[in-house]
């Protein structure tokens, strides 16, 4: 019997044992984000600004946990029990120190600050290398793609909505949509090498 | 490389989004059992569907990281000087919009200008691909693009009286009255075609956003013409 991989909705199962967080995330609900934000951001600011990082350092390597932390919680990946600001630290340190090993932060001295160690967000494994491929498929929409293919898949919102939006009737965002879609379709078939077998 | 159809292709985008009923997913998953090209879409439709999601992420926390940066600046000893400094941009604001303000013919055109909203765009017919392309450009505003799609098409059908409406409607959609009336005054001059009366109105809306008095005036409108009732309240507005 073939495995199949978790689709990118949470299953009823999962959203039975997940937190309201994971759930949160899942959905893109922006107050989930916020909240995240708000909690958790001032840890990972005191981090990196103690280790000769700047606040707006601290703000790209903790939006980079986020998105992080967000796939892992869309694919189902999160191990049980994970708790958001652990995961959130490992992550962001993780990143942190990759910055200051690079030879253009030679100079800095880092403060090592083992306080969250312990916790259970293992180092990203093939993470880094899939929101690489990610955000290169997204690349490849344009602006009027993205308007129709944002609402309908990131904001969740129905195509009557859309179509009242842009003042269009709903058989034509139906419409965009498709073609939309197959030419990402297209282009990620034409891309060399790309193979996309089912078992990965 | 093979064409997937808009049925399967949203058959797959349920399954995906997880919006299939208990019995069609159990049907669908049947399916994938057996359906190797199958599930290679599937995985294709998830990881695109999730490229797009992931977009949509950073743009939210990167709006969220804004939020956040004003709060902790207003925290500091600068919230007064910020007051100054919006009294001042309001007057500057001000100042520039008296300088700046629309003139009349142009404050009456916007009251009573609405955009041709389009044909509707359906899919199957091959040969309306490039018409349907076009209308689609036209519709999410991309009036350039919807321009020169459609004037590619009339070369090909030079006596067209939809596309030269739509090319009409583009330019006045696209801020350029002045390229636009005298398409849609051509098609207002065939008395058969069904955008006579739509193109004679956005030609006189046209001629109004221009400031050109004298041409909206010499525009006849039929007797009973809902548009002329409009067209003496433009006018008579713009005194």
């Amino acid at each position: 019997m073939h495995r199949f991989s978790p689709t990118v909705e949470a299953t009823a199962a999962d959203t039975l044992t997940e937190p309201s967080w994971a759930s949160g995330l899942r959905r893109n609900d922006a107050a989930t984000v916020r909240a995240l934000y708000q909690q958790h951001f001032p840890v990972i600011r005191q981090y990196v600004m103690s280790n000769s990082g700047t606040s707006d350092d601290a703000q790209d390597i903790f939006q980079e946990a986020m998105t992080v932390l967000w796939l892992k919680a869309k694919e189902g990946a999160l191990p049980a029990g994970s708790e958001p600001g652990a995961f959130l630290y490992q992550v962001a340190k993780n990143k942190w120190l990759d910055v200051v090993r690079s030879a253009a932060h030679k100079h800095m001295k880092v403060i090592h600050d083992d306080r969250k160690l312990d916790v259970r967000a293992e180092a990203p494994d093939d993470t880094e290398e899939k929101l690489l491929r990610l955000r290169e498929v997204y690349g490849k929409l344009d602006e009027k793609c993205r308007t129709v293919l944002d609402q309908f898949y990131f904001e969740r919102k129905d195509l009557v909505t859309i179509a009242a939006g842009m003042g269009v009737e709903e058989e034509s965002i139906r419409t965009i949509k498709y073609r939309c879609m197959m030419k990402l379709r297209a282009s990620r078939k034409a891309i060399a090498g790309e193979e996309l077998t089912d078992e990965s | 490389m093979s064409a997937l159809d808009k049925p399967t292709f949203e058959q797959i985008e349920a399954y995906v989004l997880d919006r299939l009923g208990a019995d069609e997913r159990l049907a669908f998953e049947q399916r994938l059992a057996t359906d190797h090209a199958l599930r290679a879409e599937v995985k294709l439709e998830r990881e695109n569907i999730l490229a797009i999601e992931l977009g949509g992420m950073e743009r939210m926390l990167t709006e969220v990281r804004g939020e956040q940066t004003p709060q902790r600046r207003q925290s500091g000893g600068w919230t007064t000087w910020l007051k100054y400094a919006a009294v001042v941009a309001v007057l500057l604001g001000g100042a520039l919009w008296f300088t700046l303000r629309p003139s009349t013919n142009e404050r009456v055109f916007a009251a009573h200008f609405t955009p041709d909203p389009g044909l509707p765009v359906a899919m199957g017919t091959t040969d309306s691909h490039a018409f349907n392309d076009a209308m689609v450009a036209y519709k999410l505003g991309d009036h350039d693009e919807a321009i020169g799609k459609f004037t590619t098409l009339l070369q090909d059908d030079p006596a067209s009286d939809t596309l030269r409406y739509y090319i009409g409607c583009a330019e006045l959609n696209a801020g350029r009255p002045e390229r636009a009336a005298p398409m849609l005054m051509a098609v207002a001059e065939q008395a058969n075609s069904v955008f006579a009366g739509k193109a004679r109105w956005y030609a006189f809306l046209a001629m109004v956003r221009s400031g050109d008095r004298t041409g909206a005036e010499a525009i006849r409108f039929d007797a009973g013409d809902p548009y002329g009732m409009k067209a003496k309240a433009v006018l008579s507005e713009w005194e």
